[in-house]
């Protein structure tokens, strides 16, 4: 495992590195406990300034977790699985980044933000939970066959 | 850390017609939890025409376990459309009413409610404004004793502490001052007084407590994090307090210490009109065990800790009395409890205007006692720990 936490940015408003982790996809996958493991640390971390660690890490866990989950049954034993948290003064940002079968680039191309309702998408369940826990979810797919999950927390919004 | 992904339990209760589940469900595929959905199939469709699903102990879910129990309670409204299922979720857990809100508005017969009383008899009381003035001057006069006692039971400098049921946060803002924890956690269920106590904290510029809302009965807090646990006068108003300690001893490291008070509360007593005030604080007692409450609980803390696995345990009591520091400060803790006891509970028992005036009587020869030059009063309360095993 490796961690990092430097600043990448000054700029205000600009997203600052927390934590990283990076994992061969190869480990990870051998082990399903791992995805509640790792959920369970990077929620942590994230409601670490949270006026109510605890409750908000419980929060942040249950998208964090399917989001490992997701990668888990998606990702090729291939090179590394990388996992971030970003954050600036509104919200936090958890990221996990993997290598995908290339046998299924146009089921996770398919991503289309103003209308997924096909439910083919790999992600689909994933979106679903986020949109009803109002957390919002971005896919970005790169020409390499990965892709990155991101979702964006405003826990004070969403634990009180 | 060690939690699993999961460790849940199902339970149906027929006469209430409600389904239990609690606990982490993480499971890797459908089959793990196969058991689990099946029974709550089987207990749906024996339901009459209300059925419950309490998820308020749910802490964590994956969507493969969400899915199938949706699955589950989708098919059982539709086989049954005249029969309610109603979900009852927590607010201590912020995803649990929204994620399931998603299922009742596709379906008619099903809906979400927020329940958060009842985790005891007693809640409506103790969780009351009313309380904060009495919790504060309390604490106030234990201190006294347990900054001496808490060291003989293993709290030192420089340890992780939760103080599980901390009130107002003010114990947990003295422990802070005097024992100087690397990690305080401190959870209640009233989000009144934790709004209290953050205030208080900040006040005292003391911002490394870490308040949180919860349920100690299902708490969110990982196994075995803390080297001491503390639960004051809080196991004694719960109906199962072995429960609670399963809960503080599961957060408790493997050698680390719980540390509990509890009172006796028939064991009151003051001079002069020792009569009186010994009546009354047996009709107190009765009164506590008429909502389920037990507040003769002090000298069964050995037998407490015991059953819940605890070794190394220790026990001993104290009297705060009215010589102690301001004799106003006990008669005024006094009133605050006639205030409650008579004033709210014995009403809501039904309890006649002869009965409450002869039970209000007792408080006023306590105050009476306290504040009289030559008079006497005391509050017994037991102060007891064990080891969780290694
Ligand atoms: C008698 S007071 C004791 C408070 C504090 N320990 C003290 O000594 O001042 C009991 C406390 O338990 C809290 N409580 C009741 N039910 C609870 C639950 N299920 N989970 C957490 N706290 C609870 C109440 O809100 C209240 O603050």
């Amino acid at each position: 495992m490796i961690m990092t936490g430097q600043h990448i940015s000054a700029k205000p408003g600009a997203l600052k590195n927390m934590a990283a982790l990076a994992l061969d996809v190869g480990l990870f996958i051998s082990e399903f406990r791992l995805c509640d493991t790792i959920a369970e640390y990077l929620a942590d971390l994230l409601a670490q300034s949270h006026e109510d660690p605890a409750r908000c890490a419980n929060f942040s866990s249950l998208l964090i977790n399917e989001i490992i989950e997701l990668a888990f049954r998606s990702a090729i034993p291939v090179g590394r699985i990388d996992f971030n948290l970003l954050r600036n003064e509104a919200l936090v940002r958890a990221s996990v980044a993997f290598s995908y079968d290339r046998n299924n680039r146009a089921a996770w191309s398919s991503f289309d933000r103003s209308a997924d309702s096909s439910g083919q998408h790999p992600a689909h369940h994933l979106m679903m939970l986020a949109q009803a826990i109002g957390v919002s979810l971005d896919i970005e797919i790169d020409g390499d066959d990965r892709v990155t999950l991101i979702a964006d927390f405003l826990p004070r919004e969403a634990v009180r | 850390m060690s939690r699993q992904t999961s460790s849940f339990s199902a339970e149906f209760n027929e006469i209430n017609q409600e389904i239990v589940l609690s606990g982490r469900m993480r499971p890797r595929s459908v089959q793990e939890i196969a058991s689990v959905i099946n029974m709550v199939r089987r207990s749906l469709a024996e339901s009459g025409s209300t059925a419950y699903v309490n998820v308020k102990r749910l802490t964590h879910m994956n969507m493969t376990a969400f899915r199938c129990l949706a699955e589950v309670l989708k098919s059982a409204c539709e086989q049954k459309p005249q029969r309610m299922i109603v979900v009852v979720t927590s607010s201590v857990i912020a995803w649990s009413a929204p994620l399931f809100q998603t299922l009742a508005s596709t379906q008619p017969n099903l809906s979400v409610e927020i329940y958060d009383s009842a985790f005891y008899p007693g809640q409506t009381f103790v969780e009351d404004e009313s309380f904060i003035p009495i919790l504060r001057t309390q604490t106030k006069m234990t201190w006294r004793h347990e900054r001496e006692i808490l060291p003989r039971h293993g709290l030192r400098d420089g340890l992780t502490i939760a103080d599980i049921c901390c009130g107002i946060g003010d114990f947990a803002t003295l422990i802070k001052r005097q024992f100087n924890p690397t990690r305080l956690v401190a959870l209640d269920h009233s989000k009144k007084s934790l709004e209290y106590a953050r205030r208080v904290a900040a006040e005292f510029g003391l911002n490394s407590i870490e308040y949180t809302y919860g349920d100690a009965s299902q708490m969110l807090l990982a196994d075995n994090q803390f080297d001491f646990v503390t639960c004051r006068h809080s196991l004694q108003i719960f109906d199962r307090p072995d429960v609670l300690l399963r809960e503080l001893y599961r957060i408790c490291k493997p050698g680390g210490r719980v540390y509990i008070t509890n009172e006796k509360n028939s064991h009151c007593l003051g001079e002069p009109h020792s009569e009186t005030i010994r009546w009354t604080y047996e009709q107190v007692a009765k009164l506590f065990s008429h909502f389920d409450m037990d507040v003769e609980m002090g000298p069964k803390s050995r037998r407490l800790l015991n059953d819940a696995g605890f070794d190394a345990i220790k026990v001993e009591s104290f009297m705060v009395t009215n010589l102690d520091g301001d004799p106003q400060d006990f008669a005024d803790v006094i009133e605050a409890w006639e205030t409650v006891y008579a004033g709210q509970m014995a009403v809501r028992r039904g309890d006649t205007p002869d009965f409450i005036r002869r039970f209000r009587q007792g408080f006023k020869d306590h105050v009476l006692a306290a504040l009289h030059p030559k008079g006497y009063a005391g509050w017994p309360i037991w102060a007891a720990s064990g080891r969780k095993p290694y």
